[in-house]
């Protein structure tokens, strides 16, 4: 049966070409659509890690003048102590400005015996962990022993753990970042901190000392729930008063996190309309192109009637027909679907890839079904009599 | 004739009723999307308030070092010195502005959090920049050298702190622990132009950071303005001679790629040369298969429905071909009545376009955004819809017109 149908379409092919290829373009901007929506969806499912609620980051805009690192050291020292002592403040940290929803990025190359992997680097200090309430996988969190050490201690994340020592526990190994050598002390959990629809990469974080103080500008500050813009406008002021920032800002993490959000969120909605429209215009064109195909038919069918095929039977074929040429396109599709993981043309995982082929796959034949089901119906209504009294 | 093909045109379209339908939606929805298209990116790219010699000016906004030996780069704005002191030595611009980008801070006012984006600028930013000042004026040159703490504001701004239709002149504004005051009010500008889009507009003077360092490295960029638009040329080669003669080291780096760019080319550079190549024709190359591949399924469609609308008329084709039409009268006639089924469903377009553009201007996705369907994008608009209804015309046309008599007069159906 099967057979026979493909020897139908085989032998209207130069009729069917059009169709073939409306139905093979439509299937790759289908699964170019399932594609990033499944890459996003998987992103955003995966646990954030951290806790933003409350937190605001307060930043400078310009490194903190002061007559020497020592100096400018004080000045942070001082403004920790007085930020802390204000009623509604829990916990304070330094940071490099690369926090949580912002769009600074800051990298390094990190290396383990042959493994050399690019690291997002962080330099914070050892509230750092609990302002965000960080989440601990082995050995510790920066603490105040770490102050002199042999190696200078560093924290990873599990993915920079797994990409740098794979399944063996990464605490106490040695790793190399900028010509220096560090001692892992502890393996933190990834946080989801570009937003909440970009994977994590491998991060390493680092303690803030007189070497990198220059460079720091940023801090993060966790506050009560009942924290309000009177209370904010007093912290802004001994922050300003303090350090005489020249562009002081401070926002709150969850703000930002809406911000960074909609970057992703926006050209989603828009790629979802704009293709949701075109295959509507899609569906409509074969509909219409079925309908059409089953009307020039109509003595065909008709024979096939009086010759005793059931309505469902007709029905049936006209569907047949309909998702073999269907499953001509996706075959054709599916072999440049898949050059995309074989290629590594985006630096999407392959699961994500297989996934989506799947999906547009079935929402292809369910599109097909939808729009062969009622021309279907209309050729099976028909009466063979009629039909063959036309002719 | 044409008159007679247009009777047939509408008559053929109100016969088959759906068919006219699905043609009319997808041939409008198509348009839709590229008319909004090319409204936003004239939007972006054509001169207009506060810039309108856009098209003789050139603009500097970062500057990449590389230290080849040991793998290192860093890109950033500029430093003052570096315009103070190399570009205000060239001799072909006639205006140079100068100003940091855009940096967030915060100002408070009745228990209320109002975030600002300031700008500090140079005297000569006023000029270039042809800002439509509804209170007061620039800050003046003495302001400047006095390091006053003076502020131009949007009126954006001035309804945040002072509600709306307040008066602000000489009034003053709390941003950045500072209390600033207001010497002039400007209408706001599009958040899309971040060359000179700000809520605050600071003397360049209030900058805390040394503007003798003389690092090349910093905070500023610039609009480099010149007499006429054949003087651009001579600009970006005087300003590449400078920069070759820039000292630069193995030590910290030895690269140095600084240009001045018209305003696409400064985007794409940032956006798809890392500061490097111009990548104008990687950025045409990425629109135009994106507009190709967007256009191509609404025509395969569009394609297909009239292949089908044609043949159904094969019996008409027929009797015409048996009374002595020629291919090409034929073709001729049915790719006319195509263009007038797209002419018809670009009408369409224009109106949904005309809506959609109303509820973006309205919706707060940019600020300030004014999105318009202007004469030039109205005439692509228009050519696109010719070249969609000949593309969709065309092979159906073809085919139609190589049938043979005697099958179609026999099918008669």
């Amino acid at each position: 049966m099967i057979k026979h149908l493909f020897k139908l379409i085989w032998n209207k092919k130069k009729e069917n070409f059009l169709l073939i290829s409306e139905i093979l373009i439509s299937f790759l901007v289908i699964f170019a659509v399932f594609s990033s929506i499944t890459y996003n969806y998987l992103n955003y499912r995966e646990p954030a890690g951290f806790k933003y609620d409350d937190v605001w980051m307060a930043d400078l805009g310009s490194p903190v003048q002061g007559e020497n690192k020592d100096s400018v050291m004080l000045v942070f020292a001082n403004l920790k102590n007085a930020l802390k002592g204000m009623p509604k403040v829990r916990d304070v940290s330094l940071s490099s400005n690369n926090v949580p929803f912002s769009s600074s990025m800051m990298g390094s190359g990190v290396e383990y015996g042959h493994v050399n992997i690019q690291s997002d680097m962080y330099r914070v200090d050892k509230d750092f962990a609990k302002v965000l309430q960080m989440k601990m996988q082995s050995g510790r969190w920066f603490n105040e022993t770490d102050r002199n050490p042999v190696y200078l201690p560093v924290v990873l994340n599990a993915a920079a753990a797994m990409a740098l020592t794979g399944s063996a526990n990464a605490v106490g190994k040695l790793v190399k970042m900028e010509h220096q050598t560090l001692r892992v002390i502890g393996v933190a959990d990834n946080l989801k901190d570009k937003s909440d629809f970009k994977t994590t990469s491998p991060g390493i974080y680092t303690l803030i000392d007189t070497s990198s103080i220059r460079g720091i500008n940023t801090m993060l500050i966790k506050v009560s729930a009942n924290a309000d813009a009177r209370f904010e406008d007093q912290m802004y002021r001994l922050i300003a008063g303090t350090t005489r920032a020249h562009n002081l800002q401070v926002a709150h993490l969850s703000e930002m996190r809406t911000k960074k959000n909609k970057e992703i969120i926006v050209p989603m909605v828009i790629l979802l309309i704009i293709s949701g429209f075109l295959i509507f215009n899609v569906a409509l064109g074969l509909f219409g192109v079925l309908w059409y195909n089953i009307s020039k038919r109509r003595s065909e069918i008709g024979l096939r009637r009086a010759l005793g095929a059931t309505a469902a039977g007709v029905s049936g074929q006209l569907l047949g027909e309909a998702l073999v040429l269907a499953t001509f396109s996706l075959i054709i599709g599916s072999f440049f679907a898949v050059q995309f993981p074989l290629l590594h043309v985006y630096d999407l995982p392959a699961g994500v890839y297989m996934i989506a082929l799947l999906l547009s796959v079935l929402f292809i034949y369910l599109l097909v079904i939808v729009c062969a089901l009622y021309p279907g119906k209309q050729a099976a209504a028909i009466h063979p009599a009629v039909a063959l009294h036309e002719d | 004739m044409l008159k007679n093909y247009f009777k047939i045109a509408i008559a053929v379209l109100k016969r088959r009723k759906f068919f006219t339908f699905i043609s009319l939606f997808g041939i409008s929805f198509t348009l839709t999307i590229l008319i909004v298209l090319t409204a936003f990116v004239d939007h972006l790219f054509s001169p207009s308030y506060p810039d309108p010699n856009r098209d003789r000016e050139l603009f500097v906004n970062r500057i990449r070092l590389e230290a080849s030996k040991k793998n290192g780069m860093s890109m950033s704005p500029l430093s003052f010195y570096f315009f103070d002191h190399y570009v205000a030595a060239l001799k072909t611009p006639s205006k140079i502005a100068v100003y940091t980008n855009g940096e967030m801070s915060n100002g408070y006012k009745d228990n209320r959090k109002i975030v600002v984006e300031l700008k500090y600028t140079n005297q000569v930013f006023w000029d270039v920049y042809q800002f439509q000042f509804l209170e007061g004026k620039p800050f003046t040159g003495g302001q400047l050298e006095n390091r006053d703490k003076v502020v131009v504001i949007s009126a954006a701004t001035r309804a945040k702190y002072f509600g709306e239709e307040a008066q602000a002149l000489g009034k003053y504004i709390e941003a950045n622990n500072t209390q600033y005051r207001v010497v002039g009010v400007v209408k706001p500008v599009p958040f899309l132009n971040n060359f000179c889009y700000a809520d605050l507009y600071l003397p360049y003077t209030l900058v805390q950071d040394n503007l003798k360092d003389q690092s090349l490295q910093g905070r500023f960029c610039a609009t480099i303005q010149v007499s006429s638009s054949r003087d651009l040329p001579a600009l970006k080669k005087e300003f590449a001679g400078m920069i070759s003669k820039l000292p630069r080291s193995d030590e910290s780096y030895d690269l140095i790629y600084c240009y001045p760019d018209e305003y696409l080319e400064v985007l794409t550079r940032g956006l798809l040369g890392q500061g490097k190549d111009k990548s104008t024709g990687k950025a045409f190359l990425i629109f135009g298969s994106f507009l190709l591949l967007f256009m191509l399924l609404p025509t395969i469609n569009l394609v297909n429905i009239n292949l089908s609308r044609i043949m159904e008329r094969s019996s008409e084709i027929g009797v015409r071909k048996a009374f002595g039409a020629s291919a090409r009268t034929l073709t001729y006639q049915f790719i006319v009545e195509n263009l007038i089924l797209t002419l018809f469903g670009g009408l369409l377009g224009l109106i949904f376009s005309l809506v959609v553009l109303h509820v973006l201007n309205a919706s707060d996705l940019s600020p300030n955004m004014e999105l318009k369907i202007n004469p030039v994008v109205l005439f692509y608009s228009l050519l696109a819809c010719l070249v969609f209804g000949l593309l969709s015309g065309v092979y159906p046309a073809w085919r139609m017109s190589k049938i043979n008599v005697v099958t179609a007069l026999k099918a008669n159906n």
